[in-house]
């Protein structure tokens, strides 16, 4: 029985052939393919229109601005949030940037973040305020107690991240906020930017202040992350940079901000990504959940078994498949760099997975010790990719490791 | 000389998955090629086979990445120059040995017993070094053979004045033998080094491998000038593939390693007279690790087929260019960068030059010039190229910055005509 469509056939540039072989893209965690539906969204805006938002009141700059809201619209219902919650930058980190110098905080304030952040959860609140980091145990799940006792320091901020890219784990994110509810005031910033791609997230049942996440992760092009505020906490954020379009009155001396989400949008948007992103978020929509979750258990289970079924590789996160998304981060052994695997997997077998610290260098230096190798499955694998990129290294780690005797 | 030929196919027949399944799929077998002509009949391997089949399908069977001697190395980019590969420390000595050979300036380089001091101050391959970033110490950057690779910018125009002082004070450190560079490289470094006067100097006498890219006449005359005549600069031919493939010698003429490799000038899949251009396709011989047979280099080459008064009997080739570097004018011609930069010539009043032409056939040549450049050079250089670049369009620019490929190469002629129409 195979009902299950193929989603690659969806993405064109799975269709490409490099050195005469097929291409398997498992970088997924960094960045997703496109649809032909999104490619057609921002192809059709630049075809038919190509004008400005919000800058007047002829015909094709009336329709942008429908299209532009609409996207809006499309992408804080995919969240549960009004369509004036939904701030539109250009990725995650901008989002995060903007939080954590919008909220003003004073030199002393309190952050408590968790040490398998990104670096874009990190770095941010490090120029702001002093960063205590939640420390996780060797398979990466946050350690509870060490959370609970830096919530005692009363932190004015908690920033999270509901899973990690470096080991795949999906924290507890619904009981940790009722805890930070329960012994503190902070303001909870949750990045979702491996989360949302791929299970859904309702922000109210979530309770939390701020939440960013980047469309290229799901589907959707370069250049689009959101922030979502409540709408209290949005009004109080101070916007990042000023200009046009966030602006309803301007004299010789002052001005009037516009209101929530156009004073945080200033200058021109990318435009035809936004429309592109609405696009990719009506595909992923329009996918039955059921039938996507099961197949993300399946991946996820070919990637983490395929590496406890190995010695030469070890797995950086936990070794079950719940609560964990379908990535493996693998520590090589001693003497193997993780760069020139990557570059043969791809140059010689067409697997497209990354290597390096994955912007996560305190994590992945505290459980790695070095460069590792990460593979992230999407919609459009199969568990057939997935063996045969684990066969793939075996033969690659039969020529490169030490000789067997 | 055919013999070794023979026995290197049997050997990469029976070793290598590849190029069994190469013969295969074109029904030969190794007995079938007894002669040069026989030869001819197997379809030539491409960079784009051993890159796929790297190592698992190219690597003879027996060794592995880690056997003894094997040096191993990529290099980025994303055409035809990506490469993995990896390499026999000795094939590659022998190589380098067979080809300085034609120089005896670079003799003393080689005495028994020692190894020179090598320092590589060329475009950036951060596949095999920590080189482009400035958190690399001297140790982090010494190759397994003891090359100290120096630190440069992807964008050499856009080196960083430290950087450069790194360069000079690390230059003093390690008192290399051997300079192994692009010229247009050392070039940069000549005009930093009047700047900030410094100079380049070694206890040992040094010497200058020049490799990479076309050395241009401008580039060369502001090596010589900044390091003198003492110091012995010869031109590289070479790939990172293979090592040494030919060597520069002390009358300036180029010639053709065809003692540890057979070579064979080929164009529309015949051999070429001598005189004529034709792409250089390499099979190595006795390479026990990679063996290569009718490796199309995508390098061109005119093998001239006179005997040079240096009394080398490697053959004498005039460097041509890669294909994508070539310029196609309209009435059919084609102009090779060699070509360029003889037009261009030595002119001391220039720094730098590129000539690009686009996609519609025109040409852009862009030049540096130095304080001494007058309305005279400019004009008279101006007339030239626009004989040689003939019914194209053509127009010269005077600017102050020049980019870098993506790669960190300079090169001082490119076609993007020719580089769209080349598969
Ligand atoms: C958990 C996490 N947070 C933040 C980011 C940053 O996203 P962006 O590059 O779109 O700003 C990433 C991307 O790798 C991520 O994985
Ligand atoms: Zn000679």
């Amino acid at each position: 029985m195979n009902t299950q469509h193929s989603y690659r056939d969806d993405f064109p540039a799975l269709r490409r052939e490099i050195d005469g072989q097929p291409i398997s893209y498992l970088d997924n965690a960094a960045t997703t393919l496109k649809p032909q539906s999104v490619i057609d969204a921002i192809t059709d805006y630049y075809t038919n229109n190509g004008s400005n938002i919000h800058r007047g009141k002829h015909r094709l700059s009336e329709e942008a601005s429908d299209a532009y809201e609409a996207s809006r619209v499309v992408l804080a219902n995919h969240i549960g949030a009004a369509a004036n919650e939904l701030v539109m930058l250009r990725n995650t980190t901008e989002a995060l940037n903007l939080v954590a110098s919008g909220l003003d905080l004073g030199p002393d304030a309190r952050v408590v973040g968790c040490v398998d952040a990104h670096h874009s959860q990190l770095l941010p609140w490090r120029r702001v305020g002093h960063l205590d980091l939640t420390t996780v145990d060797p398979h990466g799940r946050i350690d509870r107690d060490h959370f609970r006792s830096l919530l005692r320091k009363q932190p004015k901020v908690v920033a999270l991240a509901y899973c990690s890219n470096v080991t795949g784990v999906i924290h507890p994110v619904r009981e940790l906020i009722a805890e930070v509810r329960a012994t503190c005031d902070a303001t909870i910033v949750l990045d979702a930017a491996q989360y949302l791609p791929h299970q859904r997230v309702n922000v109210r049942e979530l309770d939390v202040d701020f939440m960013a996440f980047s469309l290229h992760k799901m589907l959707g092009p370069t250049g689009i992350g959101c922030l979502y505020g409540r709408s209290e906490a949005l009004m109080g954020l101070r916007p990042l940079a000023v200009g046009g379009g966030m602006v309803d009155w301007v004299d010789m001396d002052s001005s009037v901000e516009r209101r929530i989400p156009y004073k945080f949008e200033a200058g021109t948007p990318a435009i035809a990504s936004v429309i592109g992103s609405a696009a990719a978020i009506r595909y992923l929509e329009a996918l039955d959940p059921v039938q996507r979750h099961r197949h993300d258990m399946d991946l996820c289970e070919a990637l983490v078994s395929g590496a406890l079924a190995r010695s030469d590789v070890s797995l950086i996160g936990p070794p079950e498949v719940t609560d964990r998304i379908a990535l493996a981060t693998l520590r090589l052994d001693k003497g193997i760099p993780a760069g020139e695997v990557a570059r043969l997997l791809s140059d010689s077998y067409g697997f497209m997975a990354r290597s390096g610290h994955m912007c996560a260098q305190p994590l992945v230096t505290q459980l790695a010790g070095g460069e590792t190798l990460r593979v992230s499955a999407y919609i459009y694998n199969e568990v057939s990719e997935i063996e045969g990129l684990y066969k793939a290294l075996d033969e690659l780690l039969g020529l490169m490791g030490p000789a067997h005797s | 000389m055919f013999d070794a030929v023979r026995e290197e196919i049997a050997y990469a027949f029976d070793r290598t998955v590849f190029f069994r399944n190469h013969m295969e799929a074109n029904a030969l077998r190794p007995e079938d090629i007894r002669s040069a002509e026989d030869f001819q009949r197997i379809p030539p391997t491409s960079k784009s086979h051993y890159r796929r089949n790297f190592p698992a399908g190219v690597l003879a069977k027996g060794y592995t990445l880690n056997s003894p001697h094997v040096m191993r190395f990529q290099s980025s980019g994303t055409s035809g120059d990506r490469l993995n590969s990896a390499i026999l420390a000795y094939d590659l000595t022998r190589r380098q040995a067979t080809a300085l050979g034609v120089n005896p300036r670079f003799n003393e380089l080689w005495r028994p017993g020692t190894r020179p001091r090598i320092c590589r101050f060329a475009p950036p391959n951060c596949s095999d070094v920590e080189c482009a970033t400035g958190f690399s110490s001297m140790a982090d950057r010494t190759l397994p053979d003891g090359t100290l690779v120096l630190t440069v910018a992807h964008d050499l125009l856009a080196t960083p004045e430290w950087q450069v002082v790194k360069a000079f004070d690390e230059i003093e450190a390690y008192q290399p033998d051997l300079l192994v560079v692009d010229s247009t490289h050392l070039a940069f470094l000549a005009r930093w080094g009047r700047r900030l006067g410094r100079t380049i100097t070694s206890p040992s006498k040094l010497h200058v491998v020049s490799g990479y890219t076309l050395m241009t006449r401008v580039a060369r005359r502001q090596v010589e000038d900044f390091l003198g005549d003492a110091v012995p600069i010869g031109d590289m031919i070479g790939m990172s593939e293979l090592g040494y493939l030919g060597f520069e010698c002390h009358l300036g003429n180029r010639h053709i390693n065809n003692k540890d490799f057979y070579v064979e000038f080929v164009r529309d899949g015949k051999p070429v007279a001598d005189g004529e251009m034709g792409e250089l396709y390499i099979t190595t011989l006795d390479d026990g690790l990679v063996p290569r047979i009718r490796y199309a280099t995508g390098d061109h080459f005119t093998p001239l087929g006179d005997t040079c008064g240096c009394g080398t009997e490697l053959p004498r080739v005039r460097i041509e260019g890669r294909a994508t570097h070539m310029v196609r004018l309209l009435d059919g011609r084609v102009v090779t960068p060699g070509e360029v930069d003889a037009v261009v010539g030595d002119a001391p009043w220039m720094d730098l030059y590129k000539l690009e032409q686009d996609p519609t056939g025109a040409c852009t040549f862009r030049y540096i010039a130095n304080l001494t450049a007058r309305d005279d050079d400019v004009t008279a250089l101006e007339k030239r190229l626009t004989e040689l670049l003939g019914p194209n369009p053509s127009r010269v620019e005077a600017v102050d910055y020049i980019a870098c490929e993506r790669s960190g190469k300079f090169q001082s002629c490119v076609s993007r005509l020719a580089a769209e129409e080349t598969p």
